[in-house]
């Protein structure tokens, strides 16, 4: 058992100059697709997960249109209407919005902020991101022979009687759950063993705790979904029985399967956004954040809370009346961390040097939208309540301020603030704030007349409804299609960015956090010297105002 | 005590101290295990009423500790990947538990509404003659 | 530990037998390596334990519908060879730890042995796995010729579950218990093969000699692996063949 090893060089090239970076240093097919580098995966999770999203929000708009008069305006039959809002919400949830911030910018920036050369374990990363391609083609598949119409949660014993490709999609969500198990495993594991020296816990910026946080929860739930979805498909292929009335099971006992991941995912979702929303507000009102520990805490306290709460989806499915009482009582509690959150960003960003460019206009609009979305819920939770209000439009309204308001637009708004350390480039500055308005105009238009509708009743996931809800079923699709011309404009924006070449600072926004320390774009190892950590985060004081001046080379 | 450090200061280029257990002690491990196997089958042909599940997964989890202790060598592991193991069990007792909780309770849902008080009792009547209307 | 790109660190083999180990070129230290990958697994084995525990969940819910299914149910399990297979995973487990350990004190051909025998067992226990499907089959109590035949709602009969000796016919949905016993032990069958086949492939590299003192990663994770599966099993005996 020696200990005075000699060290092998391996690696006979030099180092490259300073111009050479993960983006041009190697070039062809392979250089990608094999690539074990996290910059480079996490690009193809944007490009990835970006096109889901777009492919996602388009059958949105199918059923906006739809929904345009009572009677229905695209659709040939009810069933054509169940699979594109299926399309929908699978595609959002499982391809875009559970993957889309830890895949595209959490492997973007994770290692950066922790000053590692890569996430720990690069070829788990490349397959999980293989899982993710796997998962989009079945999820393809299903489409191709001949769809599925169960909404996105595959409720028992619908999806056991259906005659559509439940199956397929099934075993998407299987493959799709064990990317997303693989995603949070490396990061955990990449947190705790590959922190720069000097970069105690406490020092790690909050988007590093928001995706632990989020990890934890990936690799603690998801493997429930798992079994969930495989159940399922035995129970089409040989029916077990346990999910099937008929059989002597109990389509309840699938609720509590699906939702003890799912109301999980619903932080897997969120949280990482919540990491993303931190950092900026710190960065663009130049302020250190109020309540560091509280939000880093928080994180994780959400994420053990979230375990406790599933059954508040189910306050109308035959669940004992006990339950109900303990489920309706602990989903108070998630409202605590939240709300120190809400509170620690409004005052960061109190008295602070505020910078109003596209990614900070992203989050303000966040800051406002996640507040309704937050409290929404608290309405929800409570039981009586949503007893009236369960399956209407107001649940709808809920979630979607949550998952697009929230969280695509904190995406959005992550996206702004990296784009430039990703590529070098900086978009338009004020094609993207139109953008930025007419997504919040349109997001708004679009859900605030269905908060309304749900609280009089208007059901969702129907293809037809009684005339009176039209003038805002109208509103909303109106609103609708603001959002799909906002997101187009965005997408045009940051596409045209790429043609423009308009030169990024080193230092765009003036981040003090190791991923704006390491040239822009990074190199392909990251940092050509080991850094060290010496300062306490967020602390403006070391902020070098030369990188700001700087462009990239 | 954990002989590995969360940090990037360790010196030695092995792998670390690594705990290499006696294989006598592996042996010893493996004849209780067969030990209590026999008892679990011997365990199962008496009759203790509502404990027997009890008692059943009480030896299970003996069995387990054993080879999730010295076998899988976790009482010499780090700190981190005890409590990532052990929270996996943690995080499965809530799945079980609110599940069956529900699945126990609403046993009383329906006793509520048909033995308990007058109250209750009238309440049922009148769904009973409301569903008669129709 | 300097942090720059352009080394990676080398363990050298112990002796003629034995090849050296390369530290991947993104860790420092191969303490570094060892433990991340190590969390790492870590980490995968709790999602086992949680997948499994799904179907624990379904088991415990409906042992508590149908107490008398299960406990009819699991009569007609042979015990005999639930404990046989129970002994050899339980052997299984001890000659997996003793190839870890042979690894760990760099004795090559105990490596290679130890791990032979630990897929002997694994075989062994498929054998005996086969035979006791083979018996439901021939009962009529899990028919896999017909396991995938749509399911008619109107008779209300399962096409698999035929029940020719009417064992099951006084207790309601006897179906159940056995589509829970053959879910479970389905899964972990494949589990077992996995393993053994995971087992073959570390075999392969200690005939190279890569795994020694100063390098056993592969030999330690799926060791840790195997002794997974013996740990399901473990829960799996007590609740299928002696229904409590």
């Amino acid at each position: 058992m020696t200990t005075n090893v000699p060290v092998i060089d391996v690696h006979a090239e030099a180092h490259g100059s300073g111009s050479t970076h993960y983006l041009n240093c190697s070039k062809g097919f392979w250089s990608w697709a094999g690539t074990l580098d996290h910059k480079r995966i996490g690009l193809m999770y944007l490009i990835g997960t970006g096109v889901a999203f777009l492919a996602g929000g388009l059958f949105a708009l199918l059923v906006r249109l739809h929904l345009w008069q009572p009677d229905g305006l695209l659709f040939k039959d009810n069933v054509q209407y169940n699979q594109i809002f299926t399309l929908h919400g699978a595609f959002m949830v499982f391809l875009f919005v559970i993957p889309a911030i830890p895949g595209s910018l959490g492997n973007m920036v994770l290692p950066l902020m922790l000053g590692a050369k890569d996430v720990a374990l690069p070829r788990l990363n490349l397959l999980s991101f293989y899982l993710w391609v796997t998962g989009a083609v079945l999820a393809a598949l299903a489409i191709i022979l001949g769809g599925f119409d169960t909404g996105w949660t595959f409720y028992a014993p619908y999806s056991l009687y259906t005659d559509q490709a439940v199956v397929t999609i099934g075993l998407a969500v299987f493959v799709l759950g064990f990317s997303s198990i693989f995603t949070g495993l490396n990061f955990i594991v990449t947190v705790h063993k590959l922190r720069a020296p000097g970069l105690t816990w406490f020092r790690m910026p909050l988007f590093v705790w928001a995706l632990y946080a989020t990890s934890i929860l990936q690799v603690l739930a998801t493997p429930v979904l798992g079994i969930t979805v495989l159940l399922v498909a035995f129970e089409r292929l040989y029916h077990i029985g346990i999910f099937d009335p008929r059989l002597g099971g109990d389509p309840v006992l699938f609720e509590h399967f699906f939702w003890f991941y799912s109301h999980p995912a619903v932080y897997i979702m969120v949280l990482p956004a919540f990491g993303i929303i931190s950092e900026l507000v710190s960065v663009h009102s130049r302020k250190p954040l109020f309540g560091y520990k509280l939000i880093a805490f928080s994180s994780l306290a959400i994420a053990i809370i979230s375990f406790l709460v599933w059954g508040h989806h189910m306050f109308t499915s035959g669940q004992s009346t006990y339950a109900m009482f303990a489920f309706s009582f602990l989903t108070f509690f998630v409202a605590i961390p939240t709300a120190i959150k809400e509170f620690s960003w409004v005052a960061t960003v109190w008295k602070g040097s505020i910078a109003l460019n596209a990614p900070m206009l992203y989050t303000l609009a966040f800051l406002i939208i996640f507040a309704i979305g937050g409290l929404t819920g608290v309405i929800l939770g409570s039981l009586n309540v949503d007893i009236h209000l369960h399956d209407t439009y107001f649940v709808v309204a809920h979630f979607h301020y949550v998952m697009m308001g929230s969280i695509a637009l904190a995406f959005f708004a992550g996206l702004h603030h990296w784009w430039p350390k990703m590529f070098g480039v900086m978009y338009d500055e004020t094609m993207a704030k139109i953008a930025c308005g007419l997504i919040f105009v349109g997001f708004n238009a679009t859900f605030i007349p269905q908060f309304i509708m749900g609280s009089r009743g208007m059901p969702r996931r129907y293809a037809t409804y009684v005339p009176e809800y039209q003038p805002y079923h109208m509103a909303s699709t109106i609103g609708a299609m603001i959002l799909g011309v906002g997101v187009a404009v965005m997408v045009f924006c940051f596409v045209a960015s790429l043609f423009q070449r308009k030169k990024a600072m080193q230092n765009q926004w003036g981040g003090v956090t190791l991923d704006w320390l390491t040239p822009t774009p990074p190199p392909l190892e990251n940092f050509a010297e080991a850094p060290t950590v010496t300062n306490e985060v967020y602390d403006y004081s070391t902020l070098d105002y030369k990188a700001m001046q700087t462009p990239v080379r | 005590m954990s002989a590995h450090h969360d940090d990037h200061s360790h010196g030695a280029l092995q792998m670390g101290h690594h705990h290499v257990s006696s294989s006598a002690m592996f042996f010893n491990v493996l004849v209780a295990l067969l030990i209590l196997t026999v008892i679990t089958v011997g365990a199962s042909r008496i009759d203790f009423g509502s404990a027997n599940m009890l008692i059943a997964m009480a030896i299970a989890s003996i069995k387990a500790s054993l080879v999730i202790a010295i076998f899988m060598h976790v009482k010499w592991d780090t700190a981190i990947n005890r409590i990532v193991f052990l929270s996996s069990f943690l995080f499965l007792s809530l799945l079980f538990i609110f599940t069956l909780a529900d699945h126990a309770t609403r046993r009383w849902d329906h006793e509520m509404h048909t033995t308990r008080t007058p109250v209750d009792k009238q309440w049922v009547y009148k769904q009973h003659e409301h569903a008669g209307d129709h | 530990m300097s942090h720059d790109g352009h080394h990676s660190v080398v363990i050298p083999a112990p002796g003629p037998e034995f090849v050296p180990h390369t530290v991947a070129h993104h860790f420092d230290t191969p303490v570094q390596e060892f433990q991340a990958a190590k969390l790492g697994f870590w980490l995968f084995l709790a999602t086992e334990i949680l997948l499994f525990g799904g179907l624990f969940a379904a088991y415990f819910y409906f042992h508590e519908s149908y107490p008398e299914t299960f406990r009819l149910g699991g009569r007609q399990l042979d015990w005999k060879l639930g404990a046989l297979n129970t002994t050899v995973l339980l052997i299984s487990s001890w000659t997996m730890a003793m190839g870890v350990r042979s690894a760990q004190t760099s004795q090559k051909q105990k490596t290679l042995m130890y791990c032979a025998l630990t897929v002997l067992g694994a075989a062994i226990f498929m054998v005996v796995k086969f035979f006791e499907y083979k018996a439901k089959n021939e009962h009529g109590l899990i028919v896999f010729s017909e396991l995938f035949h749509p399911y008619d709602g109107a008779t209300g009969s399962i096409p698999w579950f035929k029940d020719y000796h009417g064992v099951m016919a006084g207790v309601p949905h006897g179906h159940l218990f056995f589509a829970i016993y053959l879910t479970m032990t389905a899964i972990h069958g494949l589990h077992v093969v996995i393993g053994a086949g995971l087992i073959l492939w570390v075999m392969k590299g200690a005939a190279k000699g890569r795994f020694h003192a100063g390098y056993f990663l592969p030999v330690d994770l799926v060791g840790l692996y195997w002794h997974l599966v013996d740990l399901i099993w473990i829960f799996l005996f007590p609740l299928l063949y002696l229904v409590p």
